[in-house]
């Protein structure tokens, strides 16, 4: 198999010139500063007009180190580095982290814990697909759907926030569970060691708005005509280019290729909720769309089903403050919004870790770039690069 | 170095026994290291294989090939020292080296090998995997700049994250940090106790709990 | 009294004025419907405390913002080129105000060319707009502009086709004489009954109201601008008071436009029953209704629809509309013949 293979047929677009000038082409610097990077990226296209070819992305400009600073705090102190990958779904950067973590010193998390974090886990899906359902149609031009979708994501929030006590980076997970007293400190540890009364009715109604408004966003999004004709049949990734670059996710899932890890791995309890692996044919900006938008409401119902069976119980195991874990290699992957993100901990039995390797989505979601815009417009650039939903923390680490 | 399938299980789900779960991890481990002269460890679940650097490509190309994980999942390294600048020494003498990890996974079960081979801590070079999966292109890039690791056969070598001009490879135990060389960071000492909890403070065990 | 008025240099004077005047009273209460207008849609509020709270002076104060900001021009940027553009984009919004009549005889001069004339005026911003992105010395501003070359001398086919349906129609290019057209339709079978022509014109009215959104480069057409591509097209390097010329002069032609579309389709400043006396004190007002009701749905489509692509931009010009309106042009000589 190879991917140099030109003639895939990747864009449906044509803007051909019939007549042949030979014009010298244009460096076009598409960011670090522009409206529609997500971010600080930087893409170098040589234009010809309005085609480019040889778009090599420039990432780096928010590469804080994260790998090099684990190497000087402890598990617990690290989680509050990772929360801040992927910033739009907070919650979700901390828990395969904590698995691989509680792996290692073979503890056993209590099942309410373990269903708390899937609650939160799922929360932070939606909010994150929720951000896409804003600004993908923004990059497209419409200015509507962003006030809809920001709208309903903060009702997800303001739960979140009411439980952890932050939007954006919880820091809710401890070793061994959740922290148990939400919101307090720990003197009150005798008091209440549980989640606050009214989160879980609170939750469930949300929930039920959550899937209004993906209805709602459905019909003011997907029967748009100039939606459908910007976005199907642009940038189709065939499934064995994505697998081999290392696409995860919904982007992987659009082009056809079944695999959730939700479904064939047990970092947490999945395997006791029903829910649908939406799963796309052609692997265009539309699929990935649409499949992010099916996503949202799978996840609304995991979050009902498991408010209405979560089991009562501690919060966290018994473990003391200052721990040292046990010397082993271990690595554990989870389904976050933007695709698979790992995390691969070298232990030498200390307070910290002797190795910390953080594979995060995005970083391989957008190595596909120079593959994938070859040849493109600008116009079409703008909607894939959408289209495969990163964000810079998450590419840059 | 044995594989360990009966492991305690630590969050396992009730009807998914680890030793079922394991044992294709296992097996498959078994089978790619007997098929390429490696040796094969599984321990807490994750799978790693281990192969010399001349047979690295080989190993892939058949991992993707004959053994169906046609999912490329991230590559990097390891710097095992006896000398670190910054963080713990290690306890016990290692063997100094460069250990390049690269985890490949199949799509339909989700079973991830790690495989990992040794690389000369002077001069750490080997083949570049970006012919058999394209996306180890910019990983190979990052693990270049961050370890000093040569990969010969890639097509475009240059800094991924750092500017221009960037000396040295940060993720190399030898590189310091800079704020740590100006003065050792407090967060790492013993936690003290919020005001007026001195009798609920736990003590501060030296073991984990197993 | 009445002398003073009807001596041609006061009716001058006070042409100019309200000339002078229009452009920013009308881009001021367009602006802000639109600022409105939109918020209600995205379920927001919009200007909230710039004059109490309807926030009626948002667009005062953002004049006054924009007239006190530094005067830059880019290093590199083409000096005469780049100050004279947002001139002429605004010039042409004014000039086509001329011929259009708000009461019989309420008009700025009534030409026998109207029709022609303000359509050939508006092409002139074409070239303010090619002007402006040439000269900025971005490249962002350059691919504005091409864009916006291809696209608005593509959209004036369709613009042009789509009016001469309705000047087969009334039998003159004069736009007074077209409103007296549609006033008097049914009159010569003896009843008092006009016909706005967009019943019968219904397909040109499309076509114009499409095409003028396009030449408006406003969303679903808005390519030469594209602020989420390039961050603002041909308008990237205009700063402070340049910038409110571009500003106004997008309001102020979508009021040229509107007026015209009111004037050739809906019937301009007639309404049915009214005298004449009474057409030229009420007239105004008409008309600014009616052009309220088109901006209204400018406004509209501008936050529900994404933008199109330059190729099917292109499409829709070459493919769709040229011919849709030269078959309707088709038709229409065909019934005014045989009917």
């Amino acid at each position: 198999m190879t991917v140099t293979d030109q003639d895939l047929v990747r864009h449906l677009s044509e803007a051909a010139v019939s007549i042949e000038l030979q014009t010298p082409e244009m460096t076009l610097n598409i960011g670090p500063q522009h409206p529609s990077t997500h971010g600080v990226l930087r893409l170098v296209a040589q234009v010809d007009g309005e085609r480019t070819h040889n778009v090599q992305p420039v990432i780096g400009y928010m590469h804080r180190g994260y790998e090099k600073l684990a190497e000087v705090r402890n598990y617990a102190q690290i989680t509050t580095l990772i929360n801040r990958i992927d910033w739009v779904s907070g919650y979700a950067n901390e828990v395969p982290f904590i698995v691989a973590t509680e792996k290692l010193m073979q503890l056993e998390v209590p099942e309410r814990a373990q269903y708390i974090r899937l609650i939160l886990t799922e929360m932070a899906r939606i909010s994150s697909h929720l951000v896409f359902m804003a600004s993908y149609p923004l990059e497209l031009g419409a200015a509507t759907p962003l006030f809809f979708a920001l709208r309903d994501r903060e009702r997800v929030l303001d739960l979140l926030e009411s439980v952890t006590g932050g939007r954006f980076h919880p820091n809710f997970n401890r070793i061994g569970g959740v922290k148990p007293n939400a919101g307090a400190g720990s003197t009150q540890r005798k008091v209440s060691q549980d989640l606050p009364k009214t989160f879980l009715g609170e939750t469930k109604a949300a929930m039920d708005k959550v899937l209004e408004s993906a209805d709602e966003i459905e019909d003011l999004v997907a029967g748009n005509e100039i939606i459908l004709a910007r976005t199907k049949g642009i940038g189709v990734i065939p499934s064995d280019v994505a697998a081999s670059f290392g696409l995860s996710g919904p982007n992987l899932r659009a082009s056809g290729v079944n695999f959730d890890l939700r479904k064939v791995s047990d970092y947490l309890p999945y395997s006791k909720f029903e829910f649908n692996v939406p799963v796309g044919e052609n692997g265009d900006c539309w699929d990935r769309w649409y499949l992010r938008l099916l996503e949202i409401r799978e996840s609304a119902r995991i979050i009902q089903q498991a408010v209405d069976s979560i089991p009562s119980g501690p919060l966290q195991a018994k473990v003391p403050k200052i721990f040292k874990v046990p010397k082993g290699e271990v690595y554990v992957r989870a389904e976050n919004p933007k695709g698979e993100m790992g995390y691969y901990i070298v232990s030498d039995g200390g307070l910290g870790p002797y190795r910390v390797k953080i594979r995060s989505a995005s970083f391989s979601n957008i190595s596909i770039l120079p593959w994938l815009l070859e040849g493109a417009i600008i116009p079409d650039i703008i909607a894939v690069m959408g289209s495969l939903d990163f964000v810079l923390g998450d590419v840059d680490r | 170095m044995t594989t360990s399938p009966s492991e305690a299980p630590a969050e396992a789900p009730a009807e998914e026994d680890t030793t079922e779960a394991a044992s294709p991890l296992a097996d498959l481990a078994n089978e790619i290291a007997g098929s390429i002269a490696g040796t094969a460890e599984v321990n807490f679940e994750t799978a790693k294989v281990r192969v010399d650097p001349d047979r690295w490509v080989e190993a892939l190309t058949a991992a993707r090939d004959e053994h169906g994980l046609l999912f490329f999942s991230w590559l990097s390294a390891v710097d095992w020292r006896n000398e670190v600048a910054v963080g713990d020494k290690l306890t016990s003498e290692v063997e100094e080296r460069y250990e390049l990890l690269a985890a490949v996974s199949d799509l339909t079960e989700g079973r991830l090998v790690i495989y990992s081979t040794n690389l000369d801590r002077d001069k750490p070079t080997i083949a570049s995997l970006t012919a058999v999966y394209p996306g180890a292109n910019w990983h190979e890039r990052e693990a270049a700049e961050m370890f000093g690791i040569d990969f010969l056969g890639h097509p475009q070598l240059e800094k991924l994250y750092l500017p221009e001009g960037f000396l040295g490879n940060p993720l190399r135990k030898s590189f310091p940090l800079l704020s740590r060389e100006v003065k050792p960071w407090p967060g790492m000492v013993d936690v003290e106790g919020m005001p007026g909890q001195a009798d609920e403070e736990e003590p501060a065990a030296e073991d984990a709990e197993a | 009294m009445m002398e003073f008025l009807s001596n041609f240099w006061v009716q001058l004077v006070i042409k100019l004025l309200i000339a002078a005047l229009i452009v920013p009273l009308v881009g001021m209460v367009i602006g802000f419907a639109e600022m409105k207008l939109s918020a209600k849609m995205q379920s927001r509020v919009g200007p909230y405390f710039a004059g109490g709270r309807w926030g009626w002076a948002q667009l005062i104060a953002d004049g006054v913002k924009f007239f006190q900001k530094e005067d830059l021009v880019p290093a590199e940027a083409d000096r005469p080129v780049y100050k004279f553009a947002p001139v002429l984009v605004l010039v042409s919004a004014v000039a086509i105000l001329v011929p259009i009549p708000f009461g019989p005889a309420v008009v700025g001069r009534d030409l026998d060319l109207g029709v022609f004339y303000v359509l050939a005026i508006s092409t002139l911003s074409t070239i303010g707009v090619l002007m402006a992105g040439w000269s900025s010395a971005n490249k962002y501003s350059l691919i504005g502009g091409l864009r916006a070359a291809g696209q608005l001398i593509a959209y004036e086919l369709p613009l042009i086709l789509a009016v001469v349906g309705a000047v087969i129609m009334a039998g003159t290019m004069s736009l007074t004489g077209i409103v007296n057209a549609q006033a008097t339709w049914f009159s010569e079978h003896g009843w008092s009954l006009g016909m706005p022509f967009v019943l019968v014109q219904f397909v040109g009215f499309a076509v114009f109201m499409i095409a003028s959104l396009a030449e408006l480069a406003r969303i679903p057409f808005d390519m030469p601008i594209a602020e989420s591509e390039l961050v603002m097209g041909y308008i990237t390097e205009y700063s402070g008071f340049r910038f409110l010329f571009f500003f106004l002069a997008e309001f102020a032609n979508m009021f040229s436009l509107s007026a015209i579309a009111a004037t050739l389709f809906l019937g301009g400043y007639w309404a049915p029953g009214l005298s004449e006396r009474m057409l030229n004190i009420l007239g105004p007002g008409i008309l600014f209704a009616k052009i309220g009701i088109l901006v209204f749905i400018m406004i509209w489509f501008r936050w529900t629809f994404p933008r199109f692509r330059e190729d099917q931009l292109q499409t829709i010009a070459w493919k769709w509309l040229v011919p849709i309106s030269l078959a309707n042009i088709l038709a229409t000589g065909v019934i005014k013949v045989i009917a």
